[in-house]
């Protein structure tokens, strides 16, 4: 079950690709309509997000983020603030990307995705450190997760 | 506290750059720390001047050069004798790191808008998602860099062993050597925590209201002069963060909003000096 992939690991290579044909301002502009474009977190998570569960604390923005695995298939909510467009973009595409991947494809992903996703040349180095961080806590969220049921 | 509640020649309010926006001689720029703040809304004719994509150097950490910074302003509109008008998120933080920079290369006619972006969405007035409006190209000649306002580490290095005044603008956890960045941000960058001995404690903000314009002249004062003890006839003042964008916006209070002749701005900062074989620390002061 843990070794299987599926085709969601694809959305993520086609994401890849769209954006390395991109250049720096559609990047950006695609950046932002990922953005815009972020679920609103359901209902039945919201009582947790008021009182302060599940922060990414490794982020300077306040964000939420919840990384579970129903099925065997991953599914992430989360809220961002509108005033941070750059997290909330990257949050949404990594939404749009993994949400009912496997476990494996999200443990697959590079610590090299920013690089590959063109966002360094983009947004510039120092700003990569909470976007690593966001990718970081998703990975470690889902390897806990299979840890759990074994 | 009123809309531009410090008198300095270089702070003006929202009210004027909503009338002066599209005067020929302005140049409106925001400067964020979230790079799509501006695509996601921006003052009409303000256009985006980048602190790290545009105004540093890509490979070395540095800023651009002369000949670069020539280029990107005539790219934005901007000549030698434009007004440009600065403005941004995080109570100017950028803005003001963008002056700086500005200053650096010798433009004499640099402005901040008081209170920001936070200030202009409160008076409810309107940002554009439209595309960055793209003006005549500017004539500009850049000057050499003025060193007089950008200290380098052997400098606060003598600066510091002869006990002139230094303010270091992180936050209390950072300057006590508890952490190595604000809350809430990745504890990364530096392998040593503290401060460099002799700085007084100032973090950034305090010199800001709720509404993200900066405090009177007398609270001002009453801060960096009787709380932070600079006074009248210090030669030179030091101003330091982590990476030098926090520090310009004190830079830019001290020098233009509290008068002081002489004052550096250290980019190196915390994470040069934190960083740096054998120079002198000091923890939880």
């Amino acid at each position: 079950m843990i070794n299987q992939t599926s085709n969601r690991q694809n959305k993520l290579e086609e994401l890849k690709q769209e954006f390395d044909e991109l250049d720096v301002r559609d990047r950006l502009e695609m950046l932002l309509d990922f953005s815009d474009e972020l679920p609103d977190l359901p209902e039945s998570y919201r009582a947790q997000r008021d009182a302060g569960e599940n922060r990414v604390h490794e982020c300077q923005t306040p964000v939420y983020m919840w990384v579970e695995v129903v099925d065997g298939r991953i599914q992430i909510y989360a809220d961002v603030p509108r005033e941070s467009p750059t997290v909330r973009g990257f949050i949404s595409l990594l939404v749009t990307a993994l949400s009912g991947a496997t476990p494996a494809d999200v443990l697959a992903v590079k610590p090299t995705l920013l690089t590959e996703l063109g966002l360094v040349e983009a947004l510039g180095m120092v700003r990569m450190r909470g976007l690593h961080a966001i990718l970081h806590r998703i990975k470690s969220e889902v390897q806990r997760a299979v840890g759990e049921t074994g | 506290m009123s809309v531009t509640s410090t008198e300095s020649e270089l702070l003006v309010s929202t009210d004027w750059v909503d009338e002066h926006r599209q005067d020929e001689n302005v140049r409106i720029v925001e400067s964020d720390e979230d790079l799509l703040l501006y695509q996601q809304g921006h003052i009409r004719e303000a256009v985006r001047i980048d602190w790290q994509t545009d105004l540093q150097d890509q490979t070395i950490r540095d800023y651009l050069s002369k000949d670069s910074f020539a280029e990107l302003c005539a790219s934005k509109g901007i000549s030698n004798d434009t007004t440009v008008v600065f403005y941004g998120d995080k109570n100017n933080w950028w803005a003001c790191y963008a002056l700086w920079a500005f200053k650096l290369y010798g433009h004499e006619k640099c402005l901040i808008m008081d209170g920001g972006r936070r200030r202009w969405e409160l008076d409810g007035r309107e940002f554009v998602r439209d595309a960055e409006p793209d003006y005549t190209r500017g004539s500009y000649a850049a000057k050499d860099p003025d060193l007089s306002i950008r200290a380098f580490r052997d400098e606060v290095l003598q600066h510091q062993a002869a006990g002139k005044s230094m303010i270091d603008v992180r936050s209390p956890g950072e300057y006590t050597g508890e952490m190595l960045h604000m809350e809430d941000y990745p504890q990364e960058g530096a392998l040593r925590a503290g401060h460099i001995p002799g700085a007084a404690s100032v973090p950034w903000s305090r010199a800001v209201d709720d509404d993200g314009t900066f405090k009177s002249h007398e609270e001002l004062e009453q801060i960096y002069l009787d709380e932070a003890g600079l006074k009248r006839d210090d030669e030179t003042i030091i101003a330091y963060c982590r990476i030098g964008e926090r520090s310009s916006h004190t830079w830019f209070v001290l020098k233009y909003l509290l008068g002081f002749d002489n004052v550096k701005n250290y980019d190196g900062s915390w994470t040069e000096w934190g960083n740096l074989v054998g120079v002198p620390i000091e923890k939880n002061v």
